[in-house]
């Protein structure tokens, strides 16, 4: 029967196409509320991506597993949508879930969110060269597989005069080059007047913190060296490493890209600041902008750092022909040097923050998931960088159930009661049902929400911060009767230190 | 001690279990002509090599599987409405009415009269190292276990905590759980006997063993 | 009625039951003329109604000999295999009782044995010259059916049978007695247990082909794998009732019918191809895969045929001689005494020599046999190569031969000294240099790198370049174009999820991303991402499989293979190199006739080893699949055992390096020889490699196998094989290999 539907589908745009070519009119804004988007995530994103497809008139169709029978996102869509706009699947990991389910369904597009399938450049390519196509509302596969590789993306940016961390750009294989670079990371630090230099050596084909290791002596490096080569070697089958220069004392910052699918002119969003993580470095605050030279103290030039990592990132958004949204991330240490660290070719948890505070032509209530749909559907950008300004500072809580003074240990159990304080510079972004108890499922991470806020300079948002902590209801119990436990003292602690470097 | 006559006889008046068939994945199904009344057989072969009758199929992608009895039974309910379309994952196709084997009756009992320890959080769980290398170089039944000894790790959202036992001190003489398989909360994990009635025990899995006829 | 005739009714009635045995309901009005002759005669006899009961009874005796004679002419091929499998046949037992003069049985007595179906003993047989009689020593060896014993296990040799024959056929050269083989062996026993069913034959025909004694083989019953195991002989005999085939017939209908699970192939079919595979001994006569026949009483031998034992043992003495004469040096001596045994009046009990071989007489000896062999079956594959080129091969290589050895025998033997003695000439002219630039050197004092020199070092683009760059794949399988998901064979064991055709079949290698499963790829993946891209050159390729025994049906299905696959046999040889070590390459490819292996590809495999030998190159068989000997070929396909086997054994023990991969599925004869024996054996992960199929063991020792039982990691903890590769890494792993495991001393570079 599908596959009875799907020839006859076809057949009929073929003669569309086939009519459309024989009168001589170009299109030039494309229709995208024609098409339907396959929303392949869960939780908040999935939410936020099928608001905005309600905004801009384009139908959607989500999907969910049993873990995630009570999660907000579930009942969203049977709210928003007309007719069967969710499906069951197995596993939110199976590509030919999706695809089938698109078939179903009849999308034409698909939305992979943040996490799962965003950064998978095999994913976007089978979404693309698959018999039915679709688009892929994401960067195309090619530059997500340029820019998803680090020592490419390491060698683009050196390529085009954009600061990188220092040491090799290349799989090391030779011992002796490898003992040669090492010495010189050490020398180059001293040189910088650095009292601890630490060297980094890493498998080049590995990933996710495996085949790491620091040295902290030169004498050392040999050993360290053999022992990581040796593990690359049996992991990974090639025995390629890294070594570069360990910085410790650093900012995390980030540059919004939004381009159109043309890739010739990429505007930037402005900065944010990540830095306030938890101890397996996973984000937990986020500001925009970057830093706030005007109210508060830094060793170096703020503006300008911002103002570079900004130009440095458009330019390598040009160089390779960058068509959606993305993310430059960066390291600036101690004296104000940006290294460019990589690039995440997807929408982000913490786009909310740059849009809260960003203004198109003067007007408020900026969409990034939803500026991503439409120029991902092809739609042009319509505006230039000189329409885009900012206003205030924006400001992220990300809330979970964990134990912070546990290292932070993910806690699992069921959220009793969950409210807070409206108010109107406040967004909580969250797939946690308020009319009734929710059990966490344990197979993701045990994230409640996002809460976003705005305030005119940096002092007031982080006024505003505390009062909504403040405000916030949190209650829950697990299995054996011990109450929830979440990392609101955590972001409460942390949050005069925001921005401060 | 239970009264396993009682026990059995309340088996016995409804030696059946139902066994829901479902889809492992979304996609296209086609029943294989099975009706309500068939005899399915489960797995067979020496190494349960041969799949068991086969009941449907499933086509994603243009990828064809098919679906087969996990147990031996009969066919109680299937719903050939679906016949031809397209099915979300964990869509029930037909539901199997299988009966007990001595095996099952004898986990059901030993459920009844073991000491359960049970799952506390939904996790995975494993034994730690030095009890899962006695379990499988001898068997589970030479581990003993006693009040306050960590002998299980608890795994989840890719942390993993030490789990202590509770209870009587005694062997473990069944595990309930597979390894890489999440477990519900207040799910036994292990059943575990006190040394001294581990002959008691034995005695009844005998009883069964004779009076239970497949 | 007499003890002796009741005896001889008793004798009549075992001949009865072997004729209607070995004919299975066919001539039953014979079978009932003879029976009925024979009850009423026993009645008689019984009741002491006759008057001269002997009379008679030679009367109902000539009538059988009779019947027996007549019926000898009517029979068929598929009888032959029904009287070599009769309980009456005679086995090895009656053959050392009566042909030999005395013997011990070593190795092993009855069932109290490794193996009781191998037997082995020490035999002697006395001879005179003149008034003088000696006392000459063999050893024999041979399948033993022990007329239908249980233990005996039908003659079907488990791997440590042969691994016994091969032992003492290695105490026989130590002793420098000949050896006399007795097949009765409807095949091998198709086990994997170490040291595993085919890689100890493959071993035996190895050893056997340079054994330093003369070898003299008989063939009654000659299956395949298990007949080779023993087989390789500088004479072989046949029994003129006996068979040699590549396959059981019922073995062969059942691949030819298509019959799968617990079903049979009829009786019809099993008869067409007895008739077909071309078994006989006049047909293995013909094609000069045997030397001689050995005649049989009618309707076959059995122990009570002692006159057939006595012309066996004529027969044997005649061969061993002729064997050991054929390495004497003096051409006219020679000459005479080998006519003097050919004449079939000689009575070669009174013509005693020895049989002893001085070191030059061995050499000979062996040169012969491997010669012997290398020589079979070349016109059982089609040649078309045109015939200029063939003579201007030929001679090239004479013309070349001297320059090669001088190359690597001469120049490489002395190449160390000439090198080292260059290492020093460029020392003492650095020592010199040294001394005449030092005042300069002081003057201008040590350079220092600048630190900016560091820093840009560390921060800027450096060169890179070489393979290490996003390596992509020269070739990837037409199966990416395909849009549909794969199921991975695992998924229930390791979870694995679909796979996207077009990602798996061209980026993935054909590897699961999740359990590293290995789909099976075409023979074209490798020539094209395992060696150096433009360096492969096929040669031989105009050698062509062919139908030799114009098997029924048989052309059509090749030209089918070759239209399907593109080659025109399921052999490519081709020269290629691996970061420039060039080295020769057979490839055995399972898209044509799931691999079968043939005379054309026999032929292919030989000359490939001798071009590696004479190039001197490493040598690898990379066998992409191979389901055994092509069965359509008969012996043609067999012989390529033992044949094969010798020319990798001369390229080995000429200095080269031999290794096998072995890819998908790989089976029976192949890996039984020419590829089992190699000391250097990886296999692709996800392939299986074994004897017999799980469907032959089943059939042939009535065992079920369990699942993955001839997968590669079970052959490498059974230790057939050296280690399992990753199809990714393949071209990594063999050049690391032909780096450590040749070197200096082997064929490289």
């Amino acid at each position: 029967m599908r596959e009875k539907g799907f020839g006859l589908n076809k057949t009929q745009d073929q003669k569309k196409k086939k009519l459309e070519s024989a009168q001589p009119v170009v299109q030039e804004v494309p229709d995208i509320s024609a098409h339907r988007v396959l929303v392949a995530n869960r939780g908040e994103i999935a939410m936020r991506i099928m608001r905005a497809c309600k905004k801009l008139g384009v139908g959607f169709t989500a999907i969910y597993t049993p873990e995630d029978e009570a999660s907000g996102h579930v009942a969203l869509a049977r709210s928003l949508g007309e007719g069967k706009n969710i499906f069951r699947v197995s596993s939110y990991h199976d590509a030919n879930e999706l695809m089938s389910v698109a078939d179903e369904a009849g999308c034409t597009a698909v939305h992979p969110g943040y996490g799962f399938f965003a950064e998978d450049f095999r994913f976007a390519r089978r979404v693309k060269k698959r018999d039915r196509s679709m688009i892929f509302i994401g960067p195309s596969w090619k530059i997500i597989r340029e820019l998803g590789d680090k020592i490419n993306t390491k060698r683009l940016a050196r390529s085009l005069g954009v600061p990188t961390v220092p040491g090799s750009d290349r799989p090391i294989y030779d011992e002796m080059e490898a003992e040669h670079i090492a010495k010189s990371v050490f020398e180059f630090q001293e040189g910088q007047g650095i009292e601890r230099p630490l060297v980094l050596v890493k498998a080049s084909a590995g990933g996710g913190g495996m085949g790491i290791e620091e040295v902290y002596d030169p004498d050392q490096f040999r050993s360290v060296y053999r022992r990581i080569r040796n593990y690359a070697l049996r992991q990974f089958k090639d025995e390629g490493v890294l070594i570069e220069q360990r910085i410790t004392d650093f900012n995390h910052l980030e540059v919004q890209i939004v381009s159109d699918r043309s890739g010739l002119n990429p505007v930037h969003f402005g900065t944010r600041n990540c830095s306030i993580q938890s101890t397996g470095l996973q984000k937990r605050i986020e500001v925009a902008p970057g830093f706030a030279p005007e109210t508060l103290e830094y060793t170096f030039d703020a503006n300008r750092v911002l103002t570079n990592i900004v130009e440095y990132s458009l330019t390598m958004a040009k160089k390779v022909g960058y068509d959606n949204v993305g993310t430059w991330e960066w390291i600036v240490t101690r004296k104000g040097e940006p290294f460019l660290m990589e690039v995440n070719t997807r929408i982000q948890v913490e786009n909310g923050v740059s849009a809260c505070i960003a203004r198109v032509r003067g007007h408020e209530g900026v969409d990034l998931v939803a500026e991503q749909v439409r120029i991902g559907l092809g739609e042009p950008l319509g505006y230039t960088q000189a329409e885009i300004a900012t206003e205030g500072v924006g400001l992220e809580y990300r809330l979970i159930a964990e134990d912070p003074d546990n290292n932070f240990t993910p806690w699992v159990g069921r959220i009793e009661h969950f409210s807070w304080k409206a108010e109107p510079w406040l967004n909580v972004l969250t797939q946690i049902p308020l009319d009734k108890p929710y059990e966490i499922p344990t197979e993701f991470d045990p994230n409640l929400a996002l809460a976003i806020i705005w305030g005119k300079d940096i002092d007031e948002a982080k006024a505003r911060g505390l009062s909504f902590l403040d405000s916030l209801q949190l209650d829950g119990v697990n299995g054996s009767g011990e109450p929830l436990k979440s990392n609101v003292g955590f972001l409460k602690s942390n949050t005069p230190r925001i921005l401060k470097f | 001690m239970i009264d396993i006559s009682a026990l059995l006889d309340e088996i016995k008046a409804s030696p059946y279990r139902d066994i829901a068939i479902t889809t492992p994945h979304c996609g296209l199904v086609r029943f294989l002509g099975g009706k309500v009344g068939d005899k399915l057989v489960g797995p067979q072969g020496q190494w349960k090599e041969k799949p068991g009758t086969a009941i449907a199929t499933i086509e994603r992608e243009r990828n064809l599987k098919t679906i087969s009895s996990p147990e031996k039974g009969d066919i109680s309910v299937i719903h050939s409405e679906l016949e031809d379309t397209f099915v979300e994952a964990g869509t029930t196709l037909a539901i199997l009415r299988h009966m007990l084997t001595r095996q099952e009756v004898e986990q059901i009992i030993l459920k009844r009269t073991l000491h359960l320890f049970c799952a506390p959080e939904r996790a995975k769980y494993y034994f730690t190292p030095e009890v899962d290398k006695k379990i499988r170089s001898s068997d589970a039944k030479t581990v003993v276990v006693h009040d306050g000894m960590e002998f299980m790790i608890m795994s989840r959202m890719k942390r993993e905590a030490p789990l202590r036992y509770s209870g009587p001190e005694g062997v473990i003489y069944a595990i309930y759980f597979t390894y890489n398989e999440n477990v519900d909360a207040g799910s036994p994990l292990i059943g575990v006997c006190p040394a001294d009635q581990v002959a008691a025990i034995q005695e009844m899995i005998m009883r069964v063993q004779t009076e239970w006829n497949e | 009625m007499d003890n002796n005739i009741a005896k001889r009714i008793q004798s009549l009635r075992d001949r009865l039951v072997y004729l209607k045995d070995i004919f299975a309901g066919k001539h039953r009005d014979n079978a009932d003329l003879l029976e009925q002759r024979l009850d009423t005669f026993s009645e008689k006899a019984s009741a002491d109604a006759l008057d001269d009961p002997y009379a008679e009874l030679a009367g109902v005796e000539d009538l059988f000999a009779y019947v027996e004679r007549r019926l000898e002419n009517e029979i068929t091929p598929m009888d032959r295999v029904r009287i070599v499998r009769h309980p009456q046949r005679i086995c090895l037992k009656d053959i050392l009782e009566n042909v030999y003069d005395n013997f011990t049985e070593v190795g092993g007595q009855d069932e109290h044995s490794l193996d009781p179906s191998m037997l082995i003993a020490r035999a002697v047989i006395i001879r005179r010259r003149g008034k003088k009689s000696y006392q000459q020593s063999v050893l024999v060896i041979g399948q033993e059916k022990g007329h239908g014993a249980e233990f005996r296990n039908g003659g079907s040799v488990k791997p440590w049978g042969n691994a016994k024959a091969l032992q003492y056929m290695r105490v026989a050269e130590t002793e420098g007695i000949p050896i006399h083989a007795y097949i009765f062996t409807p095949g091998s026993y198709p086990i994997e247990d170490y040291p595993g069913a085919a890689q100890q034959i493959a071993r035996n025909i190895y050893g056997m082909a340079d054994l330093r004694v003369p070898i003299v083989a008989v063939i009654s019953e000659g299956g395949s794998g298990g007949a080779e195991a023993i087989g390789l002989a500088d004479k072989r005999l046949m029994l003129s009732h006996g068979y040699y085939s590549v396959i059981s017939p019922e073995g062969a209908a059942a691949i030819e019918g298509h019959v799968k699970g617990g079903n049979r192939a009829t009786p019809e079919l099993i008869e067409h191809c007895a008739q077909n595979l071309h078994i006989t001994a006049q047909d293995n006569l013909r094609f000069g895969y045997i030397d001689r026949i050995v005649q049989e009483p009618p309707l076959g031998a059995r122990p009570w045929h002692f006159d057939f034992f006595r012309n066996l043992r004529q027969e044997m003495l005649r061969a061993t001689d002729e064997v050991v004469l054929s390495t004497r040096l003096f051409p006219m001596f020679r000459g005479f005494a080998l006519s003097s045994r050919r004449n079939p009046e000689a009575n070669l009990d009174e013509m005693h020599m020895r049989w002893g071989l001085s070191q030059g007489a061995s050499n000979r000896l062996r040169e012969k046999r491997q010669q012997k062999f290398l020589r079979f079956s070349r016109n059982a594959a089609i040649d078309r190569r045109p015939f200029l080129r063939k003579k201007a091969g030929a001679f090239w290589d004479w013309f070349c031969k001297p320059w090669i050895s001088l190359k690597y025998d001469f120049y490489r033997k002395h190449q160390r000294k000439i090198e080292s003695f260059m290492e020093e000439m460029g020392n003492e002219w650095e020592t010199f240099k040294m001394r005449l630039l030092s005042p300069w050197r002081k003057l201008a004092g040590k350079p220092k790198k600048p630190e900016a020199t560091t820093a840009r070092e560390l921060t800027a683009l450096s060169a890179w370049s070489g393979e290490g760059r996003r390596r992509k794949w020269n070739y990837i399988s037409p199966r990416y174009k395909i849009d549909r998901a794969v199921t991975c064979p695992n998924s229930a064991s390791y979870g694995c999820l679909d796979l996207w055709g077009p990602d798996l079949f061209a980026e993935f290698a054909g590897v699961c991303s999740h359990c590293g499963y290995h789909f099976s790829m075409e023979p074209e993946w490798y020539v094209q991402n395992v060696f150096d891209q433009g360096s492969v050159f096929e040669f031989n390729g105009e050698i062509e499989a062919g139908n030799p025994l114009n098997f029924p049906n048989f052309d059509e299905r090749i030209a089918e293979a070759r239209k399907k696959s593109g080659a025109k046999s399921a052999c490519m040889t081709f020269e290629a190199s691996i970061n420039d070590t060039k080295l020769i390459v057979a490839m055995l490819m399972g898209t044509f006739r799931g691999g079968s292996f043939g005379a054309a590809e026999g032929y292919k495999f030989v000359e490939a080893a001798a071009r590696a030998a004479k190039k001197r190159y490493p040598f690898l068989a990379y066998v992409h699949g191979t389901a055994g000997i092509r069965i359509q070929e008969g012996t043609h396909g067999v012989i390529q055992m033992p044949r094969c086997t010798i020319a990798v054994r001369r390229y080995i023990d000429s200095g080269g390096l031999y290794m096998v991969l072995y890819d998908t599925n790989s089976f029976a004869g192949p890996v039984a020889s020419f590829l089992g024996c190699s000391p250097y054996q990886f296999a692709v992960r996800s392939s299986n490699i074994g004897f017999a199929g799980p469907g032959v063991i089943k059939e042939t020792t009535g065992m079920d196998i369990p699942p993955k039982y001839h997968r590669s990691y079970r052959a490498l903890s059974r230790g057939h094989i050296q280690g399992i590769w990753d199809r990714r890494q393949i071209r990594n792993n063999l050049q690391q290999a032909l780096v450590t495991i040749g070197g200096r001393n082997l064929y490289y570079r």
